[in-house]
């Protein structure tokens, strides 16, 4: 019998061990782990080696998912496994934006406020400001909840849609905005400075944002990861399926429910940040339909409807279709002559990307509510039976 | 194992106008199997929605040992040793028996998110040391085999028993059991009979039930406290409980309609 023990009391009351203990199937560590560990190091190599043979535009695009990728994963930890709809995201994705931008931004400028930080420490604290601005609405979080919070959670866009145009000084208002810093790691300029080879291909701005943005949704994946599958990822999902058996467990529900809010911001946040280094400048929206607007909060709930609630693989695949299929239409959309129209009524890839992940959307809501999560996992077990047949 | 005696003293629990529980007292030994029953609407659940700490009392104490319970939130409650199993079994579906059982852990183990996300060295052991306890439990209650299904794929009887291996996870040294046996068939209910009569004797603990089966309840319990429109008409062994006048009123209708039956 193993010593729990923390707690005194776990030893004292163990049960004594069952005549004959029915065989547990022992946690799957066979060939489906080996091979599931593979293809995830197979493609994180792929992603490594993309910048040695795709352009510029398609980097350019692939980053914009990756933006996606670490706002989809906040949210779908918010709402997918805590419960808590939020419509809020891209008010926190201003926020962390404009947080970035301050930060780092140059002193002494007489009507933009500027803070001169390095670069790592505005990104680190664009990430805990969003973090606290997440903990501000705990409150509100903890008293409403479903689509009344989702309501709620809406009124910080126009919330943030007013300051963004309002708050000049931050945010270089809606005219001209205000461009960032360059991002700067330990002196390393991501930015055309100085030269930098990799088999014969100049690794440049484009190519250094990639790997930075890489490297942030790495970290942003498996810390998500981690806490889902761990102590607190449990307390999400039991504040979710019911509140009352939850807080008999042991969990206090409001701590737990502004501590995702608070995580999913931070995310947010860093989408934010991640969105002005891609923009290469941070421009407040002139209507509520913009980079900050409604339109991107539905976009997140889209990825990680799609992707398939509270899941954080899921929220990267959704992502990959939400932002990534407005950039790749717009690629190809030259290649093969559209008219790529303006102005009212134009068939924008925008337009069109909308009218697919609306439709992805039906598809999942109808047919696959687990969304592509549910999907893949299947598959996953349809290869493990088909396998453990042959054996 | 010294276990605390539940005091539950002069409890009234109003909604508005509506007495749900009316000067309620009784006391669950160290050690003891204790069944609350009586009609329905009497103010069982309401009873262990306030030692739980889902409800407030309106009135009166609630005392665990030298704890006040009433004074502390029902998160805390679940770290001074009280686990409950819920009427509807309030477990997450696509969850795992295991993650659904590791939850009852929460309060004796730490970590938030950096702490889970980083994996950190001593998360991870501390993870691995409960998963096995929880595991230990689960066999405990026979369910070891299932501990990486889904409790949605599991039939009822299973689902039934994942929640109380949830509240043991607590490590409690008060069960609190809310209709174990609603809708089992006999063969289950005598099973679960077994089971709960294990988790007693093995443990030590003291178990507060709450049953509409009164042949599980008079079968397994050391004493009775009967409820009805939120009073305490009867408190005794299961004999002195069954040949109450009051208790019998109470489930099968007065004396005058019994009479007028009869004539």
């Amino acid at each position: 019998m193993s010593d729990t023990g923390t707690d005194a009391r776990a030893t004292t009351t163990a049960p004594p061990e069952p005549p004959q203990a029915p065989p547990r199937p022992t946690p799957r560590r066979g060939a489906q782990w080996w091979v599931r560990k593979a293809l995830w190091l197979a493609l994180f190599l792929v992603l490594l080696a993309l910048p040695l043979y795709l352009e510029a535009q398609w980097l350019k695009a692939g980053q914009y998912m990756m933006v996606g990728a670490v706002g989809a994963i906040g949210l779908t930890l918010l709402t997918g496994q805590a419960g808590q709809l939020s419509l809020a995201h891209a008010f926190f994705l201003l926020a962390g934006a404009t947080s970035y931008t301050v930060l780092s931004g140059p002193t002494g400028d007489p009507e933009l406020v500027g803070f001169g930080l390095d670069p790592l420490l505005a990104l680190l604290g664009a990430v805990a400001i969003t973090a606290v601005l997440g903990l501000a609405f705990a409150p509100v979080a903890a008293r409403l909840r479903g689509i009344y919070l989702g309501v709620a959670s809406l009124a910080l866009v126009f919330l943030g849609l007013y300051l963004g145009q309002s708050a000049e000084s931050l945010t270089g208002g809606t005219s001209t905005g205000r461009p960032p810093a360059t991002f700067e790691l330990f002196g390393f300029p991501f930015s055309n400075d100085g030269d930098l080879e990799i088999a014969g291909v100049p690794i440049r701005e484009t190519e250094r944002v990639w790997y930075l943005f890489l490297a942030l949704v790495v970290i942003a994946f498996l810390l998500a990861r981690g806490a889902v599958r761990g102590r607190i990822g449990r307390a999400w999902r039991a504040v979710r399926d019911n509140e009352a058996s939850a807080a008999v467990m042991g969990v206090n529900v409001p701590t737990v429910k502004a501590g995702v809010f608070a995580v999913s911001s931070a995310y947010a946040g860093l989408a934010g940040v991640m969105t002005v280094l891609w923009f290469d400048i941070l421009k407040p929206d002139e209507s509520e339909f913009g980079t900050y607007g409604i339109n991107v909060s539905i976009a997140y709930l889209a990825m990680i409807i799609i992707g398939g609630l509270g899941s954080v693989p899921g929220a990267l695949v959704g992502a990959l279709l939400v932002n990534g299929l407005p950039q790749v239409l717009a690629l190809y959309s030259t290649q093969l002559g559209w008219s790529t129209g303006t102005g009212e009524g134009a068939f924008t890839p925008i337009l069109i990307s909308s009218f697919v992940y609306g439709a992805a959307i039906i598809l999942v809501v109808l047919f696959e509510p687990g969304g592509l999560a549910a999907i893949g996992r299947r598959i996953g077990q349809r290869l493990t039976f088909t396998r453990r047949g042959k054996e | 194992m010294t276990t605390a005696e539940l005091r539950v003293r002069e409890v009234t629990l109003r909604f508005g106008g509506l007495y749900a529980l009316d000067d309620v007292s009784f006391t669950v030994a160290p050690g003891a199997l204790h069944a609350l029953i009586g009609p329905n609407g009497a103010g069982k659940s309401s009873c262990f929605n306030v030692i739980s700490g889902l409800y407030r009392a309106s009135a009166g104490s609630v005392t665990f040992g030298e704890h006040e319970l009433t004074a502390y939130r029902p998160n805390r409650r679940a770290r001074l040793g009280v686990g409950r199993a819920f009427q509807n079994a309030a477990l997450s579906p696509h969850s795992t028996v295991l993650d659904n059982v590791m939850l009852g852990r929460y309060a004796l183990t730490r970590g938030g998110f950096l702490a889970c996300g980083l994996r950190l060295p001593w998360t991870r052991r501390e993870e691995r040391r409960h998963a096995a306890r929880a595991a230990e439990i689960c066999d405990f209650l026979g369910i070891g085999a299932a501990l990486h299904t889904p409790v949605g794929g599991l039939p009822y009887g299973a689902v039934k028993r994942v929640d109380i291996a949830r509240a043991l996870a607590v490590e409690p040294s008060l069960l609190l059991l809310d209709e174990p046996a609603a809708g089992m068939n006999a063969a289950e209910t005598a099973e679960l009979a077994g089971t709960i009569r294990d988790v007693r004797d093995e443990l030590g603990i003291s178990i507060l039930l709450v049953e509409h089966d009164m042949g599980l309840v008079m079968d397994i319990a050391d004493r009775v406290t009967v409820l009805d429109f939120g009073r305490v008409i009867a408190d005794g062994t299961p004999a002195e409980v069954q040949a109450d006048p009051e208790v019998v009123k109470a489930y099968l209708g007065t004396d005058n309609t019994e009479s007028t039956e009869a004539g």
